[in-house]
């Protein structure tokens, strides 16, 4: 089993397991982008996941064109992410 | 003499002293455990001092090395064991691992990545993100050709004895593409939906999830593809559903036509034969549909699967009982292949056993499934026997009305060959279960049953089959009274179509090979359990494929071999192996389908409910890539070069060398090995090598991102020495790099992210060199802030920023806490101890810190203590690049004098 809470309210799960969960993530990931990008804490939120397993979802995705990444406008920090041809 | 030199491992320090041993002549082997030569250079962002970029200086020298005409390159290879041999010369074993893609063909286009569905961490980001199952190593990689990552073979897909990828169609249903997996099944059989519902599943009795919490649901994810197909095309499609060869004009029979025929006309139609199935039934299908209930397999399943074969062009004619296998062959059949099943039942031999009421399981089940079932409203029944025909019978008979059913079975329960999920269900459904009894009489009044007598058994000692044997108890006998009696102990084939023609054997069964299926006489193939007495759908399909692969081969004068789906399988990997993978695993609730069991029912209404989508996802996502590559096929499909090689295997070659050089490079330290800085449990908590990766322009994120959250960080902190100068973890050396690695990525850093704040706590500060120091004091003039003082802990706040404490050395000396975005921690070197299986007859000398020994490093750099054994690079000791280059070019100057020394010595003998 999984590792000792952190503050951040959960465990770490192995970034092995979270990986091979990508496939199954794409429907859902681009179904809550359908309507425009989303930061990774915003999509993270949408789909009800941590947001570190979120990012590694996003940038296998982003990796391969599934998605792209779209101008931090408001300078917040975080990047959006959309799928390609839909901009923000 | 094979190579004058064998160069082992590719970094800067085996491309530098390949290159050179090249340039000066020698005939160098580089062998890589990689799919590209580079090592870590290229995956490096910038090099320290000069900030040149790692790719700009390793691709020449990567290039160079590939197209050296003095250098042979095997990457992907291993070296697995290395002897010394009188003459001073070596033998060493070379291990070309297989890639399970022809290099020469393949573009490095990157289609077959695209396409993958496996998902797994990318080493070559430090596991930062995903890469694919079938990769090219990175971007700049040379040679730039795709490898697929094939652990093995997946336990699902080794166990199934119809060689049916169970593996690949999860990860395709997992990816959401259910034709594609639709399509995979198809490839094996027509018989798609009667596997999702029929199949006993021996690909889930092995799935490694079992071992979790529970298999994933591999058969119904199977039925869940087939009925997303027939819903969207139609269970009688007006075309092919897989492309079929254009005609060969040859010509061959199938005879019967459950699985093993079905399957066998299916892949022989497919290679363009023109097959014609004879069915003695009025109806096509054999057990599938004259056996097995329609609530467990509904016709119309069946009848949907058979259309398939149908659709590209196989001929089904019923009602024609085949007598003659000869005039087949006369009417112009090149081939003819039996596949008639076991169509007899085994009589019980006791009296009364023809008494109106009585009567075989297979018969009974057949004028069911025709229309022609016994009203047995209120009936008592008895069903002899304890296989699956049995639960079958009992069960049919409860839908047909029957108030009582009892199954009687000689054995125990422990032994019954029912599978026990047909047992339960039985039970379930109201059957009742009377063990270690025999029947040695059908009771009957006026010719018509009134029940039977029965024998009490008790178990003795183990049969060949392993089983406890009954024996009588002596005078223990018993009655039931019932309307009807079913006999369901045993079947056999018919041979009467056969034994005129070929030799028939055990159980009446036909003797084939039974690698090839064929006969003694060559036209003559049999498939299923007309050869091997009764088994199940999956064995019956997998001797109909390869009945229809031999037959081919027969046919076209070939050599009777080559059936890769089942005898060229690549190893199964162990449950171990999958489990290893991972330090811990989240627990998944497994999917099970849904069975509507009611006591007594009274329709054939099908039981099983279908998976819904989401549960279909859910289930397939819970599947762990035990294989790693999962057999979907779509990189084959998707390659442009048609370039996968899924049947490619490794080679072993042996090769004689003059020299050894040992350039296997170093391990980083395992950072958590120090839990206190909380590396693997705070997700924003990384390595040195992990930022190097963030920084280089082939990073693994758009720009330098935490992982927690994808923010760019503005509070960015290292953490010197980590798994370095630390006797605690092992590691006393300094690793000489870090401190330079970490000034590098501070001033990459400010670069790339103008607003950032570097804060960098260290112990000492090891800049010495010629640039280094003053590569320093610029960090410090961009702004960079280094505060000497060991951290003592790092804990991770609610919105996954991290405090670190350490001592304010330099200032208060007080106990100081700081926060950050992120936390880089500068890990340390250490020795690469593969080494140590190097060499086989003897040991390659290591010095008390597990690095390869140089017993005269001061004077003799580069020189092990064997003779024609050299070391290059951080093999032998921590070192940046240039000292890695410079030690590379120690090493090439003792190996060119070993050889030109071992060549004076030789000429001088012969002068002699």
């Amino acid at each position: 089993m999984s590792t000792t809470t952190s503050p951040t309210g959960h465990a770490l799960r192995d970034p092995r397991e979270v990986i091979r969960e990508e496939m199954t993530m794409h429907g859902v990931i681009k179904a809550a982008l359908a309507d425009g990008p989303l930061t990774v804490p915003d999509l993270a939120q949408a789909i009800g996941h941590p947001a570190e397993e979120v990012l590694y979802w996003v940038m296998g995705m982003r990796r391969y064109g599934h998605l792209v990444e779209f101008p931090d406008d408001d300078d917040e920090g975080y990047f959006p992410y959309g799928l390609p041809g839909k901009g923000a | 003499m094979d190579y004058d030199v064998l160069v082992i491992g590719s970094g800067i320090g085996g491309m530098e002293s390949s290159i050179k041993l090249g340039d000066m002549g020698y005939k160098v082997l580089l062998v890589e455990k990689e799919a590209s030569v580079g090592g870590r250079m290229i995956l490096l962002s910038k090099v320290f001092p000069t900030l040149d970029c790692a790719s700009c200086i390793s691709g020449p020298k990567m290039s160079s090395t590939i197209n050296h005409p003095n250098i042979t390159t095997k990457t992907y290879s291993e070296v697995t064991g290395i002897k010394r041999g009188a003459d001073g010369r070596f033998t060493a074993t070379v291990k070309e691992k297989s890639t399970f893609v022809d290099w020469a063909a393949c573009t490095g286009c990157s289609d077959c990545q695209m396409a993958c569905t496996v998902a797994v961490p990318d080493e070559f980001n430090s596991d930062l993100a995903a890469r694919r199952a079938a990769y090219i190593a990175f971007p700049q990689a040379v040679p730039k050709k795709a490898v697929l990552d094939r652990e093995g073979t997946s336990p699902c897909i080794g166990a199934c004895p119809a060689g049916i990828k169970a593996h690949g169609y999860v990860s395709l249903v997992r990816s959401g593409k259910d034709e594609e997996a639709f399509q995979l099944v198809l490839d094996a059989t027509p018989l798609v939906g009667t596997l999702g519902r029929a199949c006993y599943a021996p690909c889930e009795s092995e799935c490694t999830r079992t071992k979790l919490e529970g298999p994933v649901p591999i058969r119904l994810i199977k039925r869940f593809a087939a009925d997303q197909h027939y819903a969207a095309n139609g269970a009688t499609p007006s075309g092919p559903a897989v492309e079929v060869a254009a005609p060969n004009g040859k010509k061959v029979a199938v005879v019967g036509s459950g699985p093993a025929g079905l399957t066998a006309a299916w892949q022989l139609a497919r290679q363009g034969y023109q097959v014609k199935v004879f069915e003695k039934r009025s109806q096509p299908g054999g057990f599938l549909r004259h056996a097995i209930p329609s609530y467990r397999l509904p016709h119309e399943v069946v009848d949907a699967d058979i259309a398939n074969l149908t659709s590209i062009g196989v001929q089904i004619e019923c009602d024609a009982k085949i007598d003659d296998l000869a005039a087949l062959k006369a009417e112009g059949y090149d081939a003819v292949v039996v596949a008639t099943g076991t169509q007899n039942a085994t009589p019980m031999d006791v009296p009364n056993e023809d008494a109106a009421g009585s009567v075989n399981g297979l018969d009974f089940l057949a004028d069911v499934a025709n229309d022609k079932a016994p009203d047995l409203t209120g009936k008592r029944v008895v069903v002899v026997g304890g296989g699956n025909v049995a639960m079958d019978a009992a069960r049919v008979s409860l839908r047909l009305g029957a108030a009582d059913v009892k199954v009687v079975y000689r054995r125990t329960r422990a032994e019954m060959p029912a599978h026990h999920v047909e047992a339960d269900d039985a039970e379930a459904e109201g059957a009742q279960f009377e063990f270690l009894v025999t029947p040695l009489e059908v009771l009957a009044a006026d010719g018509t049953v009134t029940g039977v007598r029965l024998q009490k058994m008790q178990l003795g000692a183990p049969d060949a089959s392993g089983r406890r044997s009954p024996e009588p108890v002596p005078g223990a006998e018993t009655t039931v009274d019932c309307d009807l009696v079913i006999s369901t102990i045993g079947m056999s084939p018919d041979a009467t179509l056969y034994e005129n023609v070929v030799t028939v054997g055990r159980g009446q069964r036909i003797t084939v090979d039974p690698h090839t299926l064929q006969t003694e006489v060559p036209y003559l193939f049999a498939a299923g359990d007309v050869a091997t007495g009764a088994t199940d759908i999956t064995r019956a399909i997998g001797a109909g494929r390869r009945a229809a692969h031999m037959v081919d081969r027969w046919v076209n004068d070939q050599p009777m071999t080559g059936f890769t789906a089942l005898d060229d399988r690549i190893d199964t990997v162990t449950h171990d192996q999958v489990l290893s993978r991972q330090t811990a695993f989240g627990h998944r609730n497994p999917i099970k389908g849904a069975v509507d069991l009611a006591a007594l029912p009274r329709d054939f209404h099908e039981i099983e409910s279908p998976l819904s989508e989401a549960e279909a996802r859910s289930g397939a996502g819970s599947c762990l890539d035990c294989g790693v590559c999962s057999e979907c096929q779509e990189c084959v499909h998707a390659c442009p070069a048609d370039a996968i090689r899924m049947d490619k295997r490794d080679v072993e070659t042996e090769v004689e060398v003059g020299a050894v050089v040992v350039s296997t490079g170093y391990k980083l330290f395992a950072a958590d090995n120090k839990p206190e800085y909380g590396w693997g449990r705070y997700a924003n908590v990384i390595t040195g090598m992990q930022m190097d990766r963030l920084l280089a322009p082939t990073r693994p994120f758009n720009t330098v991102l935490r992982p927690g959250d994808g923010k760019v960080p503005e509070r960015i902190a290292y953490i010197s020495c980590t798994g370095s100068r630390d006797a605690q973890v092992g590691n006393p050396l300094c690793s000489k790099v870090c401190c330079m690695y970490s000034i590098k990525q501070n001033q990459l850093i400010m670069g790339a992210l103008p607003l950032a704040d570097v804060t960098m706590h260290y112990m000492d500060m090891r800049a010495a060199g010629k640039r280094y120091d003053e590569f320093y004091e610029q960090a410090k003039d961009m702004g960079a802030q280094y505060i000497r003082g060991r951290v003592s802990k790092v804990t991770e706040k609610e919105n996954g920023d991290l405090v670190l404490r350490y001592e304010d050395t330099e200032g208060t000396g007080e106990i100081v806490e700081a926060e950050y975005d992120l936390v880089v921690l500068a890990v340390g070197i250490q020795p690469n101890r593969d080494v140590e299986r190097l060499f086989t007859d003897e040991q390659l000398g290591l010095d008390e810190y597990f690095y390869v020994a140089e017993p005269s490093e001061d004077v003799d750099p580069g020189v092990t203590d064997i003779p024609g054994v050299f070391v290059a690079g951080t093999a032998s000791g921590a070192k940046d690049i240039v000292d890695t280059i410079v030690h590379a070019g120690a090493a090439v100057a003792q190996v060119a004098a070993h050889l030109e020394r071992a060549a004076v010595t030789q000429e001088a003998e012969v002068l002699a």
